[in-house]
């Protein structure tokens, strides 16, 4: 026989061979799981399948407005936090237990002035609407105290130095135009204290530090 | 019969093989045709689609059960944030609260003073200045003043808490406190420690305010002590225009 043909029918056949040992082991494997079921059991089995998708869809559908509900939650409770911090911030800055920076004007006084003087000036800055007040870096809060004669005056204890400057938050125009108009606290302290110079800047950037003092009240409690 | 064995063992290897091969091939080949067999006795027109329905119902279960892991996942994951966040929400109001008690937002009631200003009975003699018998605003700030070099903590004129930005003045007849118009007699309300009175009536301003103003023209002044005084909260603007919190603002108690 030629050695070429019987090399090439021997390929042959065990291409066939090897083919078919392949397709047998696949399907005694698996698929025929299904292969071996008929078309009515295989309804059946579609029928349970549906039955059992309709009840995880109805699980996803909970679930899902469940999760839905509660990033509502989560971001009305994230705005709650934002404007909790907010509202703290505000009422601490307002307050004085925190800084507050602004547009505002700076009051330079020099030369002997007493503290009633002072005390009139602070007067007028509140009436004039500035939100926040420092004589020389001690934030003027409720029960802040000038005292003291002329050349020798202090606020809650810290001496005043000459000159010192008194610094207020509020619209720079408002509050210049209201101190020194004619007849205003800087012409009547003018004429109280001749020796006195007060001078006003309106600034657009003023930094006021939050005050040293604790302002909880110490005998009184919240009254309902 | 030699010849037989003979010829059985004349056969080349490669046949032998061959033959064995094809034997197997044909096993095979009867194996295969035979589990087919089952699949021809039914309609395959019907089996076709209904196995392919199986598949694709079986692939949406997976699917669905995967979703439903990973939306429990999601859901833990915010429950256990959620927890988290309400401690903070928590935390936050209480800071809000002690703020607001500061800043004089907050009513308080607690052992104090109360002490009267009134216009003086005194007609003014001819020649004599009409404000000088009656309680003006500098009287106030003076009172305000010396209770809170007494050691007053909160105080109020006439229910007007007066806080940092509180400006009393007189207009017309009037005393405008915190832009509200107050009429005598003016109550100032004052809470703070039991020595409140003894450090006020000690204290020189005081004495000088009270020879000044009572004595000489006769502005009454009269006071009580009530086993617990309530100061009412601020109640006006909290909103800053022109100002803002500063940004490196740290926490002060």
């Amino acid at each position: 026989m030629h050695r070429r043909s019987s090399q090439l029918s021997i390929a042959a056949v065990a291409l066939v061979l090897g083919l078919l040992a392949v397709v047998q082991l696949r399907s005694q494997s698996g698929g025929s799981a299904l292969d071996a079921r008929s078309a009515q059991e295989l309804t059946v089995l579609v029928a349970n399948l549906n039955a059992r998708n309709d009840q995880l869809r109805t699980e996803v559908a909970r679930l899902e407005q469940e999760l839905s509900s509660l990033l509502a939650d989560q971001s009305r409770g994230q705005t709650s936090v934002g404007q909790l911090r907010s509202d703290l911030a505000r009422v601490r800055s307002w307050s004085g237990l925190d800084p507050v920076v602004g547009s505002g004007i700076r009051i330079t006084i020099s030369g002997p002035i007493a503290a009633n003087g002072i005390a009139d000036l602070l007067n007028e800055l509140r009436n004039t609407g500035a939100e926040a007040i420092a004589i020389a870096d001690v934030r003027v809060v409720a029960g802040t105290i000038v005292g003291g004669e002329a050349g020798a005056v202090s606020v809650d204890d810290t001496a005043l130095g000459d000159p010192f400057e008194v610094s207020a938050v509020g619209r720079p125009e408002t509050l210049t135009g209201s101190l020194t108009r004619v007849g205003g606290i800087v012409a009547q302290l003018g004429a109280t204290f001749p020796g006195a110079v007060v001078t006003v800047t309106p600034l657009d950037r003023l930094v006021l530090p939050a005050t040293v003092r604790d302002l909880r009240p110490a005998h009184g409690t919240p009254s309902l | 019969m030699t010849s037989l064995g003979a010829r059985l063992r004349a056969v080349p290897g490669w046949q032998v093989t061959l033959g064995m091969a094809l034997l197997a091939l044909g096993f095979l080949i009867a194996a295969q045709l035979r589990s087919e067999g089952p699949r021809v006795r039914y309609t395959s027109q019907e089996r076709g689609p209904l196995v392919e329905t199986v598949l694709e119902l079986q692939r949406n279960q997976e699917t669905l059960k995967d979703r439903i892991l990973g939306l429990n996942e999601r859901i833990a994951g915010i429950l256990q944030d959620q927890e988290g966040s309400a401690a903070l929400v928590k935390q936050l109001n209480g800071e809000l609260e002690a703020a607001r008690l500061a800043a004089g937002l907050v009513a308080v009631e607690g052992p104090g003073i109360i002490l009267r200003l009134e216009d003086s009975g005194t007609p003014t003699p001819p020649g004599g200045n009409d404000d000088d018998y009656r309680v003006g605003g500098l009287d106030l700030r003076i009172v305000v003043d010396e209770l809170w070099l007494a050691g007053a903590e909160a105080i109020a004129v006439n229910g007007e808490r007066v806080i940092g930005s509180t400006a009393i003045l007189d207009i017309g007849g009037s005393i405008l406190v915190n832009s509200a118009y107050l009429a005598p007699p003016y109550e100032v309300t004052a809470l703070g420690p039991a020595d409140l009175y003894g450090q006020l009536s000690g204290s020189v301003g005081f004495v000088e305010f009270v020879r000044a103003r009572s004595e000489a023209f006769g502005i009454k002044l009269s006071f009580a002590e009530p086993p617990v005084v309530v100061v009412p909260a601020y109640a006006g603007s909290v909103t800053l225009r022109y100002g803002r919190p500063a940004p490196d603002a740290s926490a002060t108690p």
